[in-house]
């Protein structure tokens, strides 16, 4: 205070921010209601008055790189206690968003994927990827849904996938590696500059802990339900992410062409000859596949359906938002009908809805440093660096 | 009584006698009608009010006189309002009014007080006391008649009070009437009632013992109040060293009051003056959103504030919390000009309510705006409203208003 800054407005960015779901953010007339009843809040400038003022302003530079908006886990006490109605806790999901933009290398791809109204731009390249690989495959005179038993290997080979999500992979870890970098380094100015990085580690594991057990979603008091939903989601997500590389491991350390299956000799000497052994090993794997898929299912239709009711103080959710959310209920839906109609022997519906299964996991995975989801990185990052200043501890 | 070229007042507090009175002496004929069992209004209940800081009865006192001398007013206390119709000029309107068990033989001698053997909470006082279920309103209260709570009264069963009265001032059959007015012209004077601070669950009104409202205050600090003039808190009668001043409670606040009550920040700038006359060591501390002292008022603030004896803090109070141990309040708040939350342990809270409409949900036919008040133009010919019942103002800006109503009344009354 009254270190004679000059801040000038960004009207157009304030405008953005209105449009994107904040419409409510000049209604705030500052009384600091919002900041005594977030349980999450530090004490030394306490959030998200002061970033509901930053946001009337424009100002932002310093809301792309403040750790606040991450400490934020949109419970919504704020928004119920709000005596203007100005929703903080919409306000800060917004300005998650546009932090996730204004950070994001390129900066072209964030505006893209950051605008709900683009999505066929976004989903048009998956797409045409994909379906040029199939016409690569189907030039050697293959027809387009592969006659016999469904093999997804069949309709889409493995060794196209892999290179593909290789090199996704390899880009979405520079572009993050960039972003973050920039990120990083406007988290570290005035009034939290790090003098040192010695408590890099233990903030790092405390961190990974506090997401672990969602204590900072268990503070939240008007919006609690979130944690249960949360816990699906993303424990859902990290057992596919187990399962793919379980997969990949088969695939490519043991050469597998099918997992545990009771006729490879190669695999039945692996586990001394017992059939019953590899049986068992088949069924712990699927079993743990199919868990994570629902468990993802379960808590995405919860977020959905709670975002449904409307209780007043809950998320009115922006259109970015339900863009994500409905992303993800299309991936697990896709996956699991895809197994289910594989199984049924459906050829044409399975290899139907597995192209369509594989436009989204393309969308989540080459999209990340971008959508939604970009948030596991950002928040982690806010939240360690947090700690490291000394400003978040539990 | 069909005398239609009165102009009825509802509600005998400062704007209605005001209204009536001025009307009244220019000639026309007015009537009050009044719920409670005496006129006077809120402004009876405060301790001090502005702009002189007197205490109320050098006010009310001058307009009882006037009543007393003017045989154009007619006023009726527990009375209401039950049904209006017809036009301006010829109103009809069916006034009920509620038994008081006392006649107008009551001499005040208390005598029926000492013997009724029930006890209720006193209302005046925002039931930080009792009175006897046969009581006086308050000690200065006008009329000078006694009156029965008919909820906590026994009735004919007991009839000891009917027993010790030498006067025969008290009739326990009493019934309620019903009255019929014929007047020319309508004003609603309805006023305000405090902001029930129970609605608001996160700053522990009803929950933590020493969290009172401004009105309380005023109760107390009064010398004809539950503790003599003595501020001291509710949980153990302690005499307060620090007091915070929660501005907004509940006002500003569209899950509670929308509209801007008007007169709290005045009303906490001079409470802090309380504290100060009763004991110089106190400190009160005022945590408000935006300061509202209009035109005079500023001169007021500049004089508290220099004076030292009350610190001001920018931020409203969210939270407020009892400890255990000394049932001191903790209030949780953020010095937005600090930049800090902070926790603050006190040893009283006042939560500045503020006013709500007394006619806000009522469903008379007339005219409200969104938050309750009786909306100025457009209302139906010869149907008014002044003060409070219009807008939340101080008693200055009422007063003005109610003597420009009266004028309104007038020309209703003179058109025909």
């Amino acid at each position: 205070m009254g270190d004679g800054t000059v801040v000038t407005p960004d009207v157009g960015f304030v405008r953005s921010l209105q449009e994107a779901g904040a419409d409510t953010l000049k209604k705030c007339y500052q009384c600091a209601t919002c900041s005594v009843v977030c349980e999450l809040t530090p004490k030394d400038n306490p959030f998200p008055r002061k970033e509901m003022l930053m946001a009337q302003w424009g100002m932002k530079k310093a809301l792309a790189s403040d750790p606040d908006v991450w400490l934020c886990h949109n419970c919504n006490d704020c928004t119920k206690y709000c005596p203007r109605g100005a929703r903080p806790g919409d306000v800060l999901s917004v300005l998650r968003k546009s932090a996730v933009a204004e950070n994001a290398f390129p900066r072209f791809m964030g505006t893209i994927v950051g605008n709900p109204s683009l999505i066929l731009l976004a989903l048009a390249l998956p797409i045409l990827l994909f379906g040029a690989f199939i016409g690569v495959r189907m030039s050697s005179g293959q027809p387009l849904f592969p006659e016999g038993q469904v093999v997804f290997d069949k309709f889409f080979p493995i060794h196209y996938i892999d290179p593909i999500f290789i090199t996704t992979t390899t880009l979405v870890m520079l572009s993050f590696v960039i972003s973050v970098s920039r990120f990083w380094n406007g988290l570290n100015t005035q009034p939290y500059k790090l003098l040192a990085y010695g408590r890099f580690l233990p903030s790092f594991i405390a961190t990974i802990k506090e997401i672990v057990f969602h204590n900072k979603f268990q503070k939240c008091d008007a919006n609690k339900e979130r944690t249960t939903a949360h816990r699906l989601v993303m424990f859902g997500f990290i057992g596919l992410f187990i399962t793919t590389n379980w997969a990949v491991f088969h695939m490519y350390v043991l050469g597998w062409r099918s997992p545990y299956s009771l006729t490879d000799p190669n695999i039945l000497a692996l586990f001394g000859g017992s059939k019953e052994l590899v049986f068992l090993a088949y069924l712990v794997f699927k079993t743990f596949g199919n868990l994570s898929a629902i468990a993802f299912l379960l808590g995405g239709i919860m977020i959905v359906s709670s975002r449904l009711k409307d209780k007043g103080f809950v998320s009115k959710t922006s259109s970015f938002d339900w863009l994500f959310a409905s992303v993800m209920l299309i991936l697990a839906v896709t996956g699991l009908l895809s197994e289910l109609l594989r199984v049924a022997g459906l050829a044409v519906p399975a290899y139907t809805i597995y192209f369509i299964h594989l436009i989204f996991v393309f969308y989540i995975i080459a999209y990340l440093p971008y959508s939604k989801l970009a948030h596991l990185v950002y928040r982690t990052v806010a939240i360690t660096y947090s700690k490291m200043a000394n400003r978040d501890i539990m | 009584m069909s005398d239609n070229k009165s102009i009825l007042v509802i509600g005998g507090g400062i704007s209605g006698l005001t209204t009536a009175i001025e009307a009244a002496e220019t000639g026309y004929n007015t009537i009050i009608v009044e719920r409670n069992p005496y006129l006077g209004g809120r402004v009876a209940q405060l301790n001090r009010y502005f702009p002189k800081l007197c205490p109320p009865y050098c006010g009310l006192e001058i307009n009882f006189k006037r009543i007393k001398q003017n045989p154009n007013i007619k006023f009726y206390t527990m009375a209401e309002v039950e049904n209006i119709s017809g036009k301006e000029g010829n109103f009809t309107v069916q006034v009920k009014l509620n038994p008081r068990f006392v006649n107008s033989k009551c001499t005040g001698c208390n005598m029926c007080v000492e013997v009724c053997p029930v006890e209720r909470p006193n209302s005046f006082n925002f039931g930080m006391d009792k009175t006897k279920a046969i009581y006086r309103p308050h000690e200065m209260s006008f009329p000078m008649k006694y009156v029965i709570d008919s909820t906590a009264c026994p009735g004919t069963q007991c009839s000891k009070c009917v027993e010790v009265c030498k006067y025969n001032a008290i009739d326990l059959n009493m019934k309620a009437e019903t009255l019929q007015l014929n007047v020319s012209s309508i004003v609603y004077a309805t006023g305000w009632n405090p902001y029930d601070a129970t609605h608001m669950d996160n700053l522990g009104y009803g929950k933590v013992k020493n969290v009172i409202t401004n009105m309380m205050m005023e109760r107390m600090a009064a010398p004809n109040g539950p503790t003599k003039g003595k501020i001291v808190r509710p949980s153990d009668s302690k005499a307060v060293k620090t007091v915070a001043f929660v501005q907004c409670a509940g006002s500003r606040d569209e899950n509670h009051l929308a509209h801007c009550s008007s007169i709290c920040c005045m009303a906490t700038l001079k409470q802090a003056t309380y504290l100060r006359d009763s004991s110089p060591e106190t400190k009160a501390i005022m945590y408000y959103i935006d300061l509202r002292a209009p035109g005079k008022y500023e001169d007021f603030l500049k004089k508290v504030q220099a004076s030292n004896v009350i610190e001001m803090i920018k931020g409203k109070v969210a939270k407020i919390e009892e400890d255990s141990e000394t049932q001191d309040p903790i209030l949780v708040v953020e010095d937005v000009l600090g930049g800090k939350k902070i926790r603050q342990q006190v040893d009283m809270v006042v939560l500045a309510t503020g006013m709500e409409p007394s006619i806000k949900g009522k469903g008379t036919g007339v005219q409200l705006d969104e938050n309750g008040f009786v909306i100025a133009d457009g209302q139906q010919a010869g149907v008014y409203a002044a003060g409070v019942a219009k807008s939340p103002n101080d008693v200055m800006t009422s007063l003005q208003d109610a003597t420009g109503t009266a004028l309104k009344g007038i020309q209703s009354a003179a058109r025909r």
